[in-house]
């Protein structure tokens, strides 16, 4: 029988599924820690695997960090437009989200999953700040 | 720059039973909002209105109206750009 945390990982899993069906044009939403290991990770049948490169992240931090000291208080989204795909990230540290979709997908149904997806990131939250 | 804009979703918002407007762009990201409606809504308002579109691509984009209550929520997608209003009315 599956002990009570797989049931809920598997719960979390399909959820974020549900979700990147939801959203025309969206490739892959990535849970990480602030250096990039991976906690969660949902794709569809695309190779984007680049946003796995250890530098990916790390680099999102940095740069998180460093808006951050514009005077606009803490920078909470950084959305990069590339020819080909669109990179949303999002820091909720210690997790950091990532949403790679096509270059015409909807970024603002991107961004409008934010404060659907705390309630299930809490766990996560804990996990990754325990350990 | 944006003083026309305004303008425009100002007057919209002044209609009879209005309560909220916003204009989005092709990514769903707002343009301008005006009155009782979340700026975030407008990813969600495009999502919608491209999915209406769907039903059938070969004519012009549909008027969507959703109805909740004595509230509305209307969504017309022209072009580029995605218009969504709230209505209350007063009275059932």
């Amino acid at each position: 029988m599956d002990t009570p945390s797989l049931v809920m990982s598997k719960d979390i899993n399909s959820y974020f599924e549900g979700l990147l069906k939801k959203v025309h044009g969206l490739y892959i939403i990535q849970i990480t820690d602030r250096d990039g290991a991976p906690v969660m990770r949902v794709s569809q049948d695309k190779n984007v695997d680049f946003t796995l490169t250890p530098s990916f992240i790390s680099t999102f931090t940095t740069a998180s960090d460093q808006a951050g000291k514009l005077g606009l208080g803490r920078n909470k989204t950084i959305i990069s437009m590339y020819s080909n795909y669109q990179v949303v990230q999002m820091n909720k540290l210690p997790l950091i989200l990532t949403f790679v979709g096509s270059e015409n997908c909807n970024t603002g149904h991107i961004l409008a999953l934010e404060h659907q997806l705390d309630a299930y990131l809490e766990d996560m939250r804990l996990a990754v700040s325990e350990s | 720059m944006e003083q026309q804009l305004e303008k425009a979703l100002n007057e919209i918002n002044s209609q009879p039973d209005t309560v909220g407007c916003l204009i989005t762009n092709r990514q769903g990201l707002c343009l301008g909002a005006a009155g009782k409606i979340n700026p975030k809504m407008s990813g969600i308002g495009m999502a919608l209105s491209e999915q209406a579109c769907k039903l059938e691509p070969n004519l012009n984009p549909p008027t969507i109206v959703l109805y909740s209550g004595n509230k509305r929520c209307i969504i017309q997608k022209d072009g580029e750009i995605t218009g969504v209003i709230y209505k209350e009315s007063s009275s059932n």
